[in-house]
């Protein structure tokens, strides 16, 4: 029961705590604001195609190479891209790295040959994966045109289906975060790790309100007033938590999937890691200096978790390093929750987080116990 | 009967001994004055009283039960009242009384009742929705003993209640006091304040480098230092005074100028007439005197006398 009251009084306290409202709710969201906003084109895979050019000189002696040709051109004009015939005095390489042209083909009866831009790479690979189909057969139809001139025609009949060898396929899942999606999961998570700057003074702030007085007087024991304070600031930093995933959801419209309980596991879980780390870090430093240490160890973690930008794509050692930001863990796990429709995602995240709960607070209990009075 | 017996009690930390092979007992229904100078152990022997630190060796029984053996019986039966002001800013005054006296075990309707009463008691129903911020100095020590009463312990610890309050606030701890021990309380009290220890105190112990040095009803305190005149002479200089040398004159124990006031106190052994020699000091350094009195001993007088150190020091 004592443990309940502490508890109960640890929340009483700091719902009163407007500084602590602020930071731990205001921050973030604001924060989900302006990254989600500013780096909203680091997170869409909507990419401009500009227009497909293609300058192309026609020295074909064979009419049945030139007559697929021409039917080739007409379906490439269907598709989008705008064909120009060169003409006397052009240099077409020079006309492509002048980014007139997408890219310059030349045909004659030994093949193909093409140039493409540099500069208009996704344009340049659209026109040479169109081109390349039609390039395999047209270079065979050469080939086969000096030994057997009869084949070609067998070998270029089916030119008119040209238009489905080109198959669009999506390398994207068919769910995937956006810019406010992201940042309301990566702050979320980041500001559940500030709880642990409140929990490095949970013990100290007694003894400075000099309450510790009464509390080690009094009849509750130092293991009730130990978990009811770690209760009480899980509680609450954990309601601070949701806070920002409720407005990230209703406000900003971020997507948190379907599995709540999951994502509330993670969440707590992730405090709870937090608060117990502060807490140890309140025995271990003295003097205050633990903020300043945690403050370090947060910004350090939360840029490798991933908080200010996605940090999947990283190599060499940081990709081995971004691995021990217990941010990344969790972020990771919430994606997967929630994009990838995994809700088992959740459990290796929890299971770790609870491990190092326990981890904490058996060494900070032993602090405690070392204690005289809390 | 007493509530409370201290055998040879010793705490140590390290090499330094806090508190030495003392022993102490504490009657019911007494208003128990424990006086000390600054570290000479007297709030470490109160926080062992209390549990807030271990004993080194000896025993401390409240109410014929060991007080380790039987620590929630012992702190059940305890409210202390720190010096400083132990209550949460951030919750009414309500909420703190309601809060520290759940932990010893009350509920419901009780729990309330026991919060009113001990709001009533310190004169703050009327603020009990208030947060102590919007509090005087008098308020706030007020609830910091409120929060001590609700339970009714039958020992009550009060460790400078009064410190840095209006005469008004002061005056009203001090019939709160005397109220609580007129509904059964026993009362530990200790203060910087001699008038007040004096006023309230039925018993009083001594304490000085980790010992009991003095004990008794106030009249056996001064009794005990019969040997001893105190003498007041007023004068007036312009140079500071050299106590030293009157500190020489045989026969004086103790000296002590104020300055400000240009008073000069002389404790002296009582059966050597020394007066003539100590003005003949003062006069000889041009000093004028004013007026020459002869008190009779105080509980100031004891304490100077038995530990050489102003109770303010």
């Amino acid at each position: 029961m004592n443990i309940l009251r502490i508890a109960r009084k640890e929340l009483l306290i700091q719902f009163r705590n407007k500084q602590t409202f602020t930071f731990m709710i205001a921050f973030p969201i604001v924060l989900i604001l302006i990254l989600g906003t500013a780096l909203s084109s680091a997170f869409s895979s909507n990419i401009s195609v500009s227009d497909l050019k293609l300058l192309y000189k026609e020295n074909v002696q064979n009419q049945q190479l030139e007559a697929s040709w021409q039917d080739f051109s007409q379906i490439l004009q269907k598709e989008g891209v705008q064909l120009t015939k060169w003409e006397e005095g052009t240099d077409g390489q020079q006309a492509v790295m002048d980014g007139q042209y997408t890219a310059y083909a030349e045909l004659n009866d030994d093949g193909i040959h093409y140039y493409g831009s540099s500069q208009q790479t996704i344009e340049n690979n659209i026109i040479q994966g169109m081109l390349s189909v039609y390039a395999d057969r047209y270079n065979l139809a050469s080939a086969a045109l000096k030994a057997n001139p009869a084949s070609v025609q067998t070998i270029m009949a089916s030119v008119d289906s040209f238009g489905s060898f080109i198959k669009e396929t999506s390398l994207n899942k068919e769910k995937q975060p956006g810019a406010i999606d992201y940042y309301a999961i990566a702050m979320s998570t980041m500001i559940a790790l500030y709880a642990s700057m409140s929990s490095s003074s949970l013990i100290q702030s007694e003894r400075n309100r000099k309450t510790s007085i009464r509390l080690s007087a009094s009849p509750a024991t130092k293991g009730q007033i130990f978990a009811g304070k770690v209760i009480g600031a899980t509680l609450i930093n954990f309601v601070c938590v949701l806070v920002v995933v409720l407005f990230s959801a209703l406000a900003f419209r971020a997507d948190w999937g379907t599995h709540y309980v999951a994502v509330g596991l993670v969440l707590l879980t992730e405090v709870a890691l937090a608060v117990s780390f502060g807490l140890l870090c309140g025995y271990l430093f003295k003097d205050g200096s633990g903020r300043a240490f945690l403050v370090i160890v947060i910004q350090v973690v939360s840029f490798l978790g991933g908080a200010y930008f996605p940090t999947d794509d990283a190599t060499g050692i940081f990709k081995n390093i971004v691995l021990i930001s217990p941010l990344r863990w969790a972020n990771h796990a919430l994606n997967d929750i929630i994009y990838s429709d995994r809700a088992a995602a959740a459990l290796p995240v929890i299971g770790l987080n609870v491990a190092l709960v326990a981890l904490f607070l058996i060494i900070s209990g032993l602090f405690m116990r070392r204690r005289e009075a809390i | 009967m007493n509530v409370l017996e201290i055998h040879e009690l010793t705490r140590k930390f390290g090499d330094f001994v806090a508190v030495d092979n003392m022993n102490l007992k504490v009657r019911e229904g007494e208003i128990f004055g424990f006086l000390g100078p600054n570290g000479a152990g007297k709030s470490t022997t109160i926080n062992m009283i209390s549990s807030l630190l271990r004993i080194t060796k000896g025993e401390i029984l409240l109410l014929g039960k060991n007080i380790t053996k039987h620590s929630r019986f012992a702190k059940m039966n305890i409210g202390i009242v720190p010096q400083d002001l132990a209550i949460y800013e951030e919750m009414t005054a309500y909420e703190n009384i309601y809060f520290f006296a759940g932990l010893y075990g009350l509920r419901g309707n009780e729990l309330k009742e026991r919060t009113a009463e001990a709001l009533e008691f310190v004169g703050l129903s009327d603020r009990a929705k208030e947060l102590p911020k919007n509090f005087s100095g008098g308020m706030k020590r007020r609830l910091n003993i409120a929060c001590a009463i609700a339970h009714k312990p039958k020992l009550i610890i009060m460790d400078e209640p009064t410190v840095g309050i209006d005469p008004q606030s002061r005056n009203y701890i001090l019939n709160s006091v005397r109220k609580l021990n007129e509904m059964g309380s026993t009362i530990i009290y200790t203060s910087h304040y001699m008038e007040e220890v004096e006023e309230i105190c039925s018993r009083i112990a001594i304490v000085d480098h980790g010992k009991l040095i003095a004990e008794g009803t106030k009249e056996q305190l001064k009794s005990s230092i019969t040997d001893t005149k105190d003498i007041w002479i007023s004068y007036k200089s312009e140079q500071p005074l050299d106590t030293e040398r009157i500190r020489q004159i045989p026969g004086v124990t103790q000296v002590l100028d104020d300055e400000q006031e240009q008073l000069l106190r002389v404790w002296s052994k009582a059966e050597i007439n020394n007066l003539n020699l100590i003005l003949q000091q003062l006069i000889q350094n041009q000093v004028e005197i004013r007026s020459v009195d002869e008190k009779a001993a105080t509980l100031e007088t004891v304490f100077l006398t038995l530990t050489g150190r102003n109770l303010r020091d």
